[in-house]
């Protein structure tokens, strides 16, 4: 093939395996969204406790898998945390003071990562082999590919037990309608706090499959939140299968402009699209109108 | 009334013995990233000049004009930031008993920062920021008279080793990769320079520069690839440059990676692993005890710290030679007066056993011409080293001689 073909080729297969892991973490945005109507700025933070987390138990000697089940064991917990403390009287009271408690909570998780695990971007040992898989001249890391199989194996089995368990079809209920749904006998805060853990855990998942790729440092998510959260918002917050495809598409086009215009233009695209999104259709590209009547 | 009197006589009491503490140390400051990306050069540096320190006080100290003095080290840490830098930098000069300092790791601080011990003629040690910048900001400016002096291989040397290195492997096409810092933009100046001086020997069939922070360097990589380089030229810090390591093996494109000292730097071997094998880099010293001159410092280190690898030994071993060095010359010049010690600098009489050498006379007097006037390191005082399975060694065994010898 054409080395320059072969280029973009390969930039293109990089960033989109990366976007695999903004559309996961984008996730995280569209579960707790469906249920309570909010969203945690402090995304990005749980997948970076996630990672040294996971990082953590791999230092003492429990084997990668093991550390990812640990992880996403913290992440639970921590969703379910952010959600009590900081997002469920904010709802009650029918005010926006979430988007600035789950901020400061981020904020609170960069500090004591800081502390504890110290400033310096560590790298994140995995089992497989080293080295990389050649299709045709394109290469690509098995911590790639794990990105991309774990970010939609993750994103297919939360979607098939939102259909499928007795769990998932109560937070359909009270995402549809609340009232509605706690008189079917479903408690909604329980429905809400659910959902907040799972996107806990599917954080902290992403973490783990991510610190390998990207080394893992307190500052990891700060760049991550952001892509995510236009990832969301371009997407549409109720479509699982246009995250994907605006991940995929996200990271593709932001790795083939760095690689065009230089490297200081590699987050432009991003956010031009969030614009374009925001101004001409803010219910997301796969996302449905929502009519509120007043 | 009689509480009054109490207070006061304690007061009286408690100022007299603070005059009395304060005459009787010398207080030298230590300043670098000790957290963050560069940390480990720094952590380095301070631990080996605090080794010195503590040497020299454990003999009762530096004898001042027949007086012995201990040192009294302030620690300060500029977490590698521009903006921290110069406010330790103002803080520092701003205290008026700091005889002198030693440290700065980030070309951009020494930048920023310098200038304030510069108003206050505070005598300081850049050690071991190598940027051409932190010394030709004040030549370039035909300042007649500076404090500042450098106690680390600048990147003129480094620069004209890398591409001697890389001529030397055969090297026709290369890439400049450099990170977009004062240090990084800098190094490829220098390299370009470089290249030019000897000939153009290289040709230059890319340049990329990269951010702090960035993990991917496909891109870059792959343009240095497309365009037939063959060799890597780089200039960044431990955790970018391990990033090129690993996109390089990504991609399967195996080409010298030839660099400035940082390629030592702990934060890129562990972070890079196998990876970072092969990575060129000049230094001026090597953790290898099989040198003789170098084993009392590498053990000393190794044991005070509890450590079997030094972060980065580059950066302890400059720290150690330059606290002895600014030790002998506040003995040398008989007070703990700035100007006295920057005097006595420029004129070193006696010899100063380091861990790197023995030290003749390293500074002369400040000459804006003279680009070495405030320069310890030549040329021929720094080697090739090679990382090798996490560690640095020799790039070529037969330097151990000349890292044995007294070269001065």
């Amino acid at each position: 093939m054409n080395p320059e073909i072969l280029a973009y080729t390969q930039m293109a297969v990089s960033g989109a395996l990366m976007g695999l892991a903004y559309a996961l973490v984008a996730y995280g945005f569209q579960l707790t969204f469906a249920a309570g109507k909010a969203v945690n700025f402090g995304q990005g933070e749980l997948v970076m406790l996630g990672a040294f987390v996971g990082l953590t138990l791999t230092g003492i000697g429990i084997p990668y898998w093991l550390s990812i089940a640990g992880a996403m064991a913290v992440g639970t917990g921590l969703g379910w945390f952010v959600e009590r403390s900081a997002v469920r009287l904010a709802l009650k009271q029918h005010n926006e003071g979430w988007i600035l408690l789950t901020i400061i909570i981020g904020l609170f998780a960069v500090s004591a990562a800081e502390n504890i695990w110290g400033r310096e971007d560590k790298p994140y040992p995995v089992p497989w082999q080293d080295g990389s898989i050649d299709f045709y001249g394109i290469s690509v890391t098995w911590p790639e590919i794990t990105i991309a199989a774990g970010a939609l194996g993750a994103m297919i089995l939360i979607e098939i037990a939102k259909r499928c368990t007795m769990f998932g079809i109560a937070v359909q209920a009270v995402s549809a309608d609340p009232d509605a749904a706690e008189l079917c006998g479903i408690r909604s805060t329980s429905a809400t706090s659910l959902s907040w853990a799972v996107s806990g855990a599917a954080a902290a998942f992403a973490g783990t499959i991510i610190g390998p790729v990207t080394t893992v440092g307190p500052t990891m998510a700060a760049a991550l939140t952001l892509k995510a959260f236009s990832v969301a918002v371009v997407a549409g917050l109720d479509s699982a299968i246009g995250l994907v495809f605006t991940g995929i598409f996200l990271g593709t086009v932001e790795n083939l402009s760095g690689f065009l215009l230089g490297s200081g233009w590699r987050e432009t695209p991003g956010l031009i699209l969030l614009i374009l999104a925001l101004a001409l259709r803010p219910q997301g590209i796969f996302g449905k109108k929502i009519i509120r009547k007043v | 009334m009689n509480a009054h009197r109490s207070f006061l006589a304690l007061l009286l009491a408690f100022s007299c013995s603070a005059t009395a503490t304060a005459a009787d140390v010398v207080k030298i400051a230590l300043t670098g990233p000790f957290s963050g990306g560069s940390a480990p050069m720094g952590i380095s540096m301070r631990d080996g000049a605090k080794l010195a320190i503590a040497q020299i006080n454990q003999k009762g100290g530096i004898d001042v004009a027949g007086k012995k003095m201990k040192i009294e080290i302030i620690e300060r840490d500029d977490e590698g930031k521009n903006d921290r830098g110069a406010l330790v930098a103002q803080e520092i000069s701003s205290m008026n008993d700091v005889s002198a300092v030693i440290g700065t790791v980030n070309t951009g601080i020494a930048i920023m920062g310098d200038k304030y011990y510069v108003q206050k003629g505070i005598v300081k040690i850049i050690s071991p920021a190598a940027g051409s910048a932190s010394m030709t900001q004040w030549s370039k400016a035909g300042i007649q008279d500076i404090p500042i002096f450098r106690f680390a291989a600048h990147d003129g040397i480094q620069s004209q080793m890398v591409v001697e290195q890389a001529v030397k492997l055969g090297a026709r096409r290369v890439a400049i990769l450099h990170d977009d810092t004062n240090y990084g933009v800098s190094g490829r100046d220098d390299l370009l320079s470089q290249i030019r001086n000897q000939g153009e020997k290289l040709k230059v069939v890319a340049i990329e520069k990269f951010a702090i922070g960035d993990k991917d360097m496909t891109g870059q990589l792959m343009k240095a690839k497309i365009a037939g380089a063959q060799a890597i030229l780089i200039w960044g810090i431990g955790p970018e440059l391990a990033a090129v390591a690993s996109g390089k093996k990504k991609l399967g494109y195996n080409v010298p990676m030839i660099g400035g000292w940082t390629l030592s730097m702990s934060n890129f071997i562990d972070t890079a692993g196998p990876a970072g094998n092969g990575a060129l880099m000049p230094q001026t010293f090597i953790e290898d005890e099989s040198i003789a001159r170098a084993k009392p410092f590498i053990q000393a280190y190794r044991k005070v710290y509890g450590v079997n690898r030094i972060p980065s030994p580059v950066s302890a071993a400059q720290g150690y030679d330059s606290a002895l060095l600014l030790a002998e010359a506040i003995h040398q010049a008989g007070s703990t007066q700035p100007s006295k010690i920057k005097a006595a600098l420029e004129n070193l009489t006696g010899v100063v056993k380091g861990a790197i050498t023995d030290w003749k006379k390293p500074w002369s007097k400040w000459d804006p011409a003279n680009e070495e006037s405030h320069e310890a390191f030549r040329r021929s005082y720094t080697v090739m080293g090679k990382v090798e399975n996490g560690r640095v060694v020799l790039a070529n065994p037969g330097d151990k001689a000349l890292l044995d010898r007294n070269r001065n």
